[in-house]
C-alpha cells in the first residue's frame, strides 16, 4: 500500500498525540497528583476521646479529630500535642479506612509536638520522609494533607507565604522559624504534614490565624527541623529534655541600668538562681534585694548576662534562645557584668530541665 | 541514533571519563536537592522581584474618647507599593483616611514616617511620601492590566492582619467586575481567588512576571476575612489617576485654559451691542 517509512512515521505521530491527549495535565497538576498518590497513605486521621465529667460526675466523652504523619516504619506517627492532649483513648484511621488503637509515646508541649504509635506490620505503612525546612523559599509550593472538620482525608495546596515567623505555644514558649502558607488549613488539619513539591515533610500544620475559626488563607506549620530535633527524644524517653540553666532572667532596660549605674545598657538581669542548680554551682549570682526604680520594683544585686558563648545578647529572650540551641551536659560560656561593674565569664554545665510529673497513658 | 549523543562515556578519553561521571552525579544531586517545578521557580522569582517594593503601613488615629489626642493609638494596618525610588508610595485611601500618624515599614526592616501627598477618594487611591535617605527604595515595575485573562496566575503581596509581609497565590477569577460598597460603586475591578484579608489593602497584585497589575482594595465576605473573593483596582486605572495626584499642575493649567477659551467664546456670543452702532433710540 503505502511505503513502510510513512507508516512508521504515522504510527510515531499517533503515539505522540495519544500521549498528549491522555495526559493533558500541566506539570503542576501532575506533581500534585503524584504526591497525593504517593504520600496520602502516610497521613492518618487521629480521633481522641477525652472523658469529662459533668456536675453530677456523669461521664461525658468528648471527641476531637486531628491528623498525623507516619514517620517511621515501626509505626511512629508525628502529630500535634494539642491533638492528643488529655486523651483517654486515641484511635488512628489509616487512609485505607482501617482503625487502630494508638499508644502515646511522648509529647512536648513547648513545641506542640507529640508521637503516637500503632502496631501495624511495616509493609502496610507508608512513611513520609523528612525534608529540610532551613532552605525553604517564599513562593514555593506547599501541600497539606489532613482531616479538616473530621471530613476525611483532604488535599489542599498553596504557596509558602512567609518563613521565619515566631509563635507562642500553649505553654508560652517561643517556637521559631514558623512556616506560613496559604494552603487551606482548618480545624482538624492539626498535626498533619506540610509537604514540598519533591514529597518531603517540611512542617507540621499546627495553627491558623482567623477571626472566624476557619481558613482565611493564613495557616502556620512547625518547621520540620524543629521536629527532627525533638522526635528522637520523644521516641526514646517520652519527653524532650531541654537544657537547664537554673536561673530566672529578666530584660535589663536602659533606665534600670542607668539607675543601677551599670556599665551596660542591655542584657539579661539575673533575678534569681535555683539553689544547687547548674548556674548556682558555676557561681552565677542572683538578686538579693528589692529596689524601686521608676514605678517598678526590681530585684537587684544579681549579675547581668551580656553574652552567651561569645554572642552578645540584648535581652532575656535572646539569652534563652541561645541556651535552647544546646543540649543538657553541654558547657556554656556566659559573659557577665557583676553588680559592682566588674566584668567576667562563667562556664556553666547545663543540666536537664526538671519536668512536671505527668501521668503517662498506659 | 543515540550513539551521537554528547554524553557518550565509552568514547570519552580516559582522563575525562571520571570527570564526566562526577559531573553527571553532581547534576543528579542538584536535581534532587532543588527539585522545584517550573511554576514554583517562577513564583519564587516573581516574589523576590517585588518583595522590596511592597511596604507595610501602620496608622495611628485618635481615640474618640479622648479629647486632646495626646497618645494616638495604633489603629490600622495596610500595605503599599513603591512607585518611585525617591519615596513615593501608592496605597488605598481607606488605609490612611483619618490617620493622624502614618508609619511605613520597608521589607529591609526600616521604619519611616510618611505623610499624605494627595488622595483620590472616588478611586480610593492615596499617594504617600517618605524620606528614604541615601538608601533609596526599589520601585515596582508596572504591567498592563488590559491584557489580563481570566484564569491567569496572580500573586498578592501584602500585610494581612498586620502579621508582616505575606505572599498568597491564586488566579484571575474575573475582570471588569463592578462592586457596590455601601453607597460607593467601584468599576472595572479585577476579581481574584488569592486570599486577600484586612491589611492587604493597598498591597500589590502581581502577575507571574512580577509586574504590578492591580492594587488589592476590597473583599466580598460575610465574615470580614477572606473567602477567596478579593478585588483589586487595575493598574491601568492607577496609571490614569496617580500622575495627576503627584503633579496636579498640568490638569489645573488645562482646566484653566479651557475655562479661558470658554469665557472668550461666551464673550463673543453675548457681545454687548457696540455703543457706536446706529440703532433705535
Amino acid at each position: 500500500m503505502f511505503p513502510k517509512r510513512t507508516f512508521r512515521l504515522t504510527l510515531l505521530v499517533a503515539f505522540v498525540f495519544s500521549f498528549q491527549i491522555a495526559y493533558a495535565l500541566t506539570e503542576d497538576e501532575k506533581n500534585n497528583i503524584d504526591l497525593y498518590q504517593a504520600l496520602a497513605p502516610g497521613v492518618v486521621n487521629i480521633t481522641s476521646t477525652v472523658v469529662e465529667h459533668d456536675f453530677f460526675f456523669n461521664v461525658i466523652p468528648r471527641q476531637g479529630t486531628g491528623s498525623g504523619a507516619i514517620i517511621d516504619q515501626r509505626g511512629y506517627i508525628l502529630t500535634n500535642n494539642h491533638v492528643i492532649e488529655d486523651a483517654h483513648k486515641l484511635e488512628v484511621t489509616l487512609s485505607t479506612g482501617k482503625k487502630y488503637t494508638a499508644k502515646l509515646i511522648g509529647s512536648d508541649p513547648d513545641t506542640d509536638l507529640a508521637v503516637v504509635k500503632i502496631d501495624v506490620p511495616k509493609e502496610k505503612l507508608t512513611v513520609i520522609p523528612f525534608g529540610l525546612s532551613g532552605n525553604l523559599k517564599v513562593g514555593q509550593k506547599s501541600i497539606a494533607i489532613g482531616n479538616p472538620f473530621g471530613l476525611g482525608q483532604t488535599l489542599t495546596t498553596g504557596v509558602i507565604s512567609s518563613i521565619g515567623r515566631t509563635m507562642r505555644s500553649s505553654t508560652g514558649s517561643l517556637v521559631e522559624d514558623i512556616i506560613q502558607t496559604d494552603a487551606s488549613i482548618n480545624p482538624g488539619n492539626s498535626g498533619g504534614p506540610l509537604i514540598d513539591s519533591s514529597g518531603h515533610l517540611i512542617g507540621i500544620t499546627t495553627a491558623i490565624f482567623s477571626p472566624t475559626g476557619a481558613s482565611v488563607g493564613i495557616g502556620f506549620a512547625i518547621p520540620v527541623d524543629t521536629a527532627k530535633r525533638v522526635v528522637n527524644d520523644l521516641i526514646e524517653k517520652g519527653y524532650y529534655s531541654y537544657p537547664y540553666l537554673g536561673a530566672t532572667l529578666m530584660n535589663l532596660f536602659p533606665d534600670i541600668a542607668s539607675a543601677l549605674k551599670l556599665p551596660v545598657t542591655s542584657g539579661a538581669l539575673v533575678v534569681d538562681v535555683t539553689p544547687r542548680g547548674p548556674a548556682d554551682r558555676a557561681g552565677l549570682r542572683g538578686g538579693n534585694r528589692r529596689a524601686q526604680i521608676g514605678n517598678n520594683i526590681v530585684i537587684v544585686g544579681g549579675d547581668v548576662v551580656v553574652s552567651v558563648n561569645g554572642k552578645p545578647v540584648q535581652d532575656a529572650d535572646a539569652a534563652i534562645r541561645e541556651v535552647r540551641k544546646l543540649r543538657p551536659g553541654d558547657k556554656i560560656e556566659l559573659g557577665i557584668v557583676r553588680w559592682d561593674g566588674s566584668k567576667g565569664t562563667i562556664t556553666v554545665t547545663l543540666g536537664e530541665k526538671p519536668r512536671d510529673v505527668r501521668a503517662k497513658q498506659p | 541514533m543515540f550513539k551521537s549523543a554528547a554524553l557518550n562515556i565509552q568514547n570519552c578519553p580516559r582522563p575525562y571519563r571520571s570527570a564526566l561521571v562526577f559531573f553527571i552525579l553532581c547534576l543528579g544531586f542538584t536535581a534532587t536537592v532543588f527539585a522545584l517545578t517550573s511554576i514554583e521557580n517562577n513564583t519564587i522569582a516573581a516574589y523576590e522581584k517585588v518583595a522590596p517594593s511592597v511596604v507595610n503601613i501602620t496608622t495611628m488615629d485618635c481615640d474618640p474618647e479622648f479629647f486632646w489626642c495626646a497618645t494616638p493609638a495604633e489603629s490600622g494596618s495596610g500595605s503599599g507599593v513603591v512607585l518611585r525610588a525617591d519615596g513615593l508610595i501608592v496605597t488605598n485611601n481607606h488605609v490612611i483616611s483619618n490617620a493622624k500618624k502614618i508609619t511605613v515599614a520597608l521589607s529591609d526592616g526600616r521604619r519611616l514616617d510618611a505623610h499624605v501627598l494627595a488622595s483620590a477618594v472616588a478611586d480610593d487611591f492615596a499617594v504617600l511620601k517618605v524620606d528614604p535617605g541615601e538608601k533609596t527604595l526599589r520601585a515596582i515595575s508596572l504591567g498592563n492590566s488590559d491584557k489580563l485573562r481570566i484564569g491567569e496566575r496572580v500573586l498578592a503581596v501584602g500585610n494581612p492582619f498586620g502579621l508582616g509581609q505575606t505572599l498568597t497565590a491564586g488566579i484571575v477569577s474575573m475582570t471588569n467586575r463592578t462592586v457596590k460598597d455601601g453607597g460607593k460603586i467601584m468599576r472595572d475591578l479585577i476579581q481574584t481567588d488569592a486570599p486577600i484579608n484586612p491589611g492587604n489593602s493597598g498591597g500589590a497584585l502581581i502577575n507571574s512576571e512580577g509586574e504590578l497589575i492591580g492594587i488589592c482594595t476590597a473583599i466580598l465576605s460575610p465574615t470580614g476575612s477572606s473567602i477567596r473573593i478579593g478585588f483589586a483596582i487595575p493598574v491601568n486605572r492607577m496609571k490614569e489617576v496617580v500622575p495627576g495626584l503627584i503633579n496636579p499642575w498640568p490638569r489645573i493649567i488645562g482646566w484653566g485654559v479651557a475655562a479661558l477659551l470658554l469665557a472668550l467664546f461666551l464673550k463673543r456670543i453675548y457681545r454687548r451691542p457696540e455703543a457706536t452702532s446706529p440703532g433705535a433710540l
